[in-house]
């Protein structure tokens, strides 16, 4: 079943096109990232499906159902964790989440075992009583996801849910982005961190100036650039290597000399790496160090558009 | 059908009154009463449709005859045959034992009445079966009409159809022709008039001093006039462009063309296997590049451009940059929806960046 489908959104800001006929669907249980640049149309795209923002044109259905004809359903289902921190300063970690479910219409004695969970889940049950102005950047993030999970959305959006934050407070979230879909939800993710995408992405969808430009998993979207990755191997002299025997070896396409580093292009889809390291032993080649040097998304964001994913 | 019948009926009571009053019969009461009651039934008989009530009402009637017939006036056992034949029609398919059960009551009445009994019956059973026979092929042939009328109506709305079906089509192909000359319009003699212009401005502007450089921009802007014209004639001939070189040749070619007219140089670079882009790709990248060759010699003030076709694994990109002023919000013109247009009928997709410098990147798919 498809939670989300997309079909020819358009919106537009006076003459400035943000998001441009864009169409995608995501599957139940996926965790589905959208790479891009600041101003690609990644936070005009998230805000139109949690129904923040009116569409120009186009449709968005949630779990199979029109979302602008059923607005409270749509929003019953999808738990926005927004880019900008939406937490009040002045009410406690606890009311803050019990606030948010209670928009969501839980009450009593379900409500109250709900904002524990979250809280739980966010590993913020320590810090009930504590007021987020006490909190670091990390726990107001996490804080601002337990908000969003509280009434069990069926779908979560998270808009850049790492930016500004320690690596340590960086892990524990992506830790929970996969324990959420492990327990059934389906994920949205952005973020112009390329590791991040390519760490935790089941699906991946590059955005650049409102359109998507490629979709598919990380390895589809990498075959898109190249289906050779290069293996650079340092050995203390080349003496003895034998270009010819290592070409021999299963995948490998080409095999370059460059003073002492030589320098494999091979297949992707094949893994050699072991005959390639055994060829090496055997033909008692010292090997000083080993470089893989495959495509990231990040090649393939710059190969695609032309520019870094940070640039401006 | 029960007109005819009715009327014989009809015609039998009125001849057996004429015949009462002719001879002049004593009890002229009990006559018309008799009359009268076997009007009233063979009357309801036509009302009732169920097929009970008409054999009681039948079976009455005959009663009514018979006893007439010994109690008032013998003349009454005409009415008999008729009856006879109405109530045994139901049950006999052959019209012989119809007739022979109406003949059989003869052997009893008395024998001046015979003869008139026997003519009636056959009279009688005469009309019956003309008008069942006629009845029955009357309905065949309603039947009949009324199919035929059912596939008449079946086939005009067959034809309504396919007349929208037809409409609809012509408006479809007046619409794809329609575009198509509008884009080329725009695409070729838009883009040579815009040139012819640009040389026409400048040597308007060279004319006081320099009249042998006006003289040859202005031949340039014959020459490119000249094959506007020669554009305008293919196009409404609908004539397929002379197969020209294809492939890379023929965009650098193109390019260099630019260079030479315009005041901005031009670099292409390509890497990867080209053989593997289709006819189709190819007409598609030409197209894109004139376009957004055209757009960065009428508005950006650039001074070089840089046309970069890569064939990756799967995916063929083609961008075209200058480093002129670019443009920070970009206004979809008829130029850069034509690109979208065309590209997107290959499942490919264009980025326009304004940027730094104005770029145009195609993205086209490789299907293997």
């Amino acid at each position: 079943m498809n939670v989300l489908e997309i079909k020819n959104l358009t919106k537009k800001f006076s003459d400035f096109i943000a998001v441009d006929n864009m169409s995608l669907t995501v599957a139940e249980g996926e965790i589905f990232g959208f790479l891009g640049a600041n101003g690609a149309g990644k936070s005009t795209t998230i805000n139109m499906i949690a129904g923040l923002l009116r569409s120009n044109e186009g449709v968005i259905n949630i779990l199979g159902k029109n979302a602008a004809k059923n607005s409270r359903f749509a929003k019953m289902n999808i738990g926005m964790v927004p880019q900008d921190l939406a937490i009040y300063e002045d009410m406690t970690a606890y009311e803050n989440v019990k606030f948010f479910a209670g928009l969501y219409g839980l009450r009593g004695q379900e409500l109250n075992e709900r904002v524990e969970e979250a809280l739980e889940f966010v590993g913020l049950q320590d810090k009930h009583k504590s007021y987020p102005n006490s909190f670091s950047g990390g726990m107001k993030r996490r804080l601002n996801i337990a908000c969003a999970i509280a009434h069990r959305p069926k779908l979560i959006i998270m808009d850049e849910p790492t930016v500004g934050i320690d690596p340590q407070s960086r892990n524990y979230i992506l830790n929970s982005v996969r324990k959420l879909n492990e327990m059934g939800c389906t994920i949205i993710y952005t973020s112009h961190y390329m590791e991040e995408v390519e760490e935790i992405c089941s699906r991946i969808a590059i955005i650049d100036h409102g359109k998507i430009i490629a979709e598919g998993t990380k390895e589809q979207l990498k075959s898109i650039i190249t289906n050779t990755k290069d293996l650079w191997i340092e050995v203390k002299s080349t003496e003895k290597v034998n270009v010819e025997s290592i070409k021999a070896i299963n995948g490998v396409e080409a095999v370059q000399i460059d003073e002492n580093l030589i320098k494999i292009n091979s297949d992707t889809g094949v893994n050699n790496l072991n005959k390639i390291i055994e060829h090496f032993i055997n033909s008692h080649l010292e090997i000083r160090s080993l470089q893989e040097k495959a495509p990231n998304l990040e090649t393939v964001f710059l190969t695609l558009t032309g520019r870094n994913l940070r640039d401006q | 059908m029960d007109f005819w019948i009715i009327f014989s009926k009809l015609a039998l009571l009125i001849f057996i009154a004429f015949t009462c009053v002719r001879t002049d019969i004593s009890h002229i009461s009990w006559v018309v009463f008799a009359i009268l009651l076997y009007f009233c039934l063979n009357i309801t008989l036509n009302i009732f449709k169920r097929i009970s009530i008409k054999r009681i009402l039948l079976l009455l009637s005959i009663g009514i005859s018979i006893t007439s017939y010994f109690e008032i006036n013998s003349l009454f056992i005409l009415l008999l045959p008729f009856a006879l034949i109405e109530l045994t029609a139901d049950f006999f398919n052959k019209k012989i034992i119809i007739l022979l059960i109406s003949i059989v009551p003869i052997i009893n009445i008395n024998e001046a009445l015979q003869p008139l009994y026997g003519i009636v019956t056959i009279f009688c059973f005469m009309i019956f079966t003309i008008i069942s026979v006629y009845g029955d092929r009357l309905i065949k042939n309603e039947e009949q009409m009324d199919s035929m009328r059912k596939t008449l109506q079946k086939m005009t709305k067959n034809l309504n159809e396919n007349t929208e079906y037809i409409r609809q089509s012509e408006y479809t192909f007046k619409l794809e022709e329609r575009n198509r000359i509008s884009q080329e319009i725009h695409d070729k003699i838009g883009h040579s008039i815009t040139g012819a212009l640009f040389q026409m401005e400048a040597a308007k502007r060279l004319i006081e001093t320099d009249k042998l450089k006006a003289t040859e921009l202005l031949q340039n802007a014959i020459n490119i006039s000249k094959d506007g014209i020669e554009n305008i004639r293919l196009t409404l001939k609908n004539m397929k462009p002379p197969s020209e070189q294809v492939g890379i040749h023929r965009i650098k070619l193109m390019i260099d063309e630019f260079a030479a007219k315009h005041q901005f140089k031009t670099v292409l670079t390509h890497d990867g296997n080209l053989d593997i882009i289709t006819p189709i790709q190819w007409k598609i990248i030409h197209e894109n590049t004139i376009e957004a060759l055209t757009n960065t010699m009428k508005y950006s003030n650039a001074t070089l451009v840089s046309v970069e076709l890569k064939v990756l694994n799967k995916m063929i990109r083609v961008e075209i940059k200058d480093n002129g002023s670019g443009a920070d919000k970009i206004k979809k013109g008829l130029g850069i929806i034509g690109m979208e247009e065309r590209t997107a009928s290959l499942n490919g997709k264009i980025i326009v960046d304004g940027t730094r410098g104005f770029s145009v990147t195609t993205l086209l798919p490789i299907h293997s």
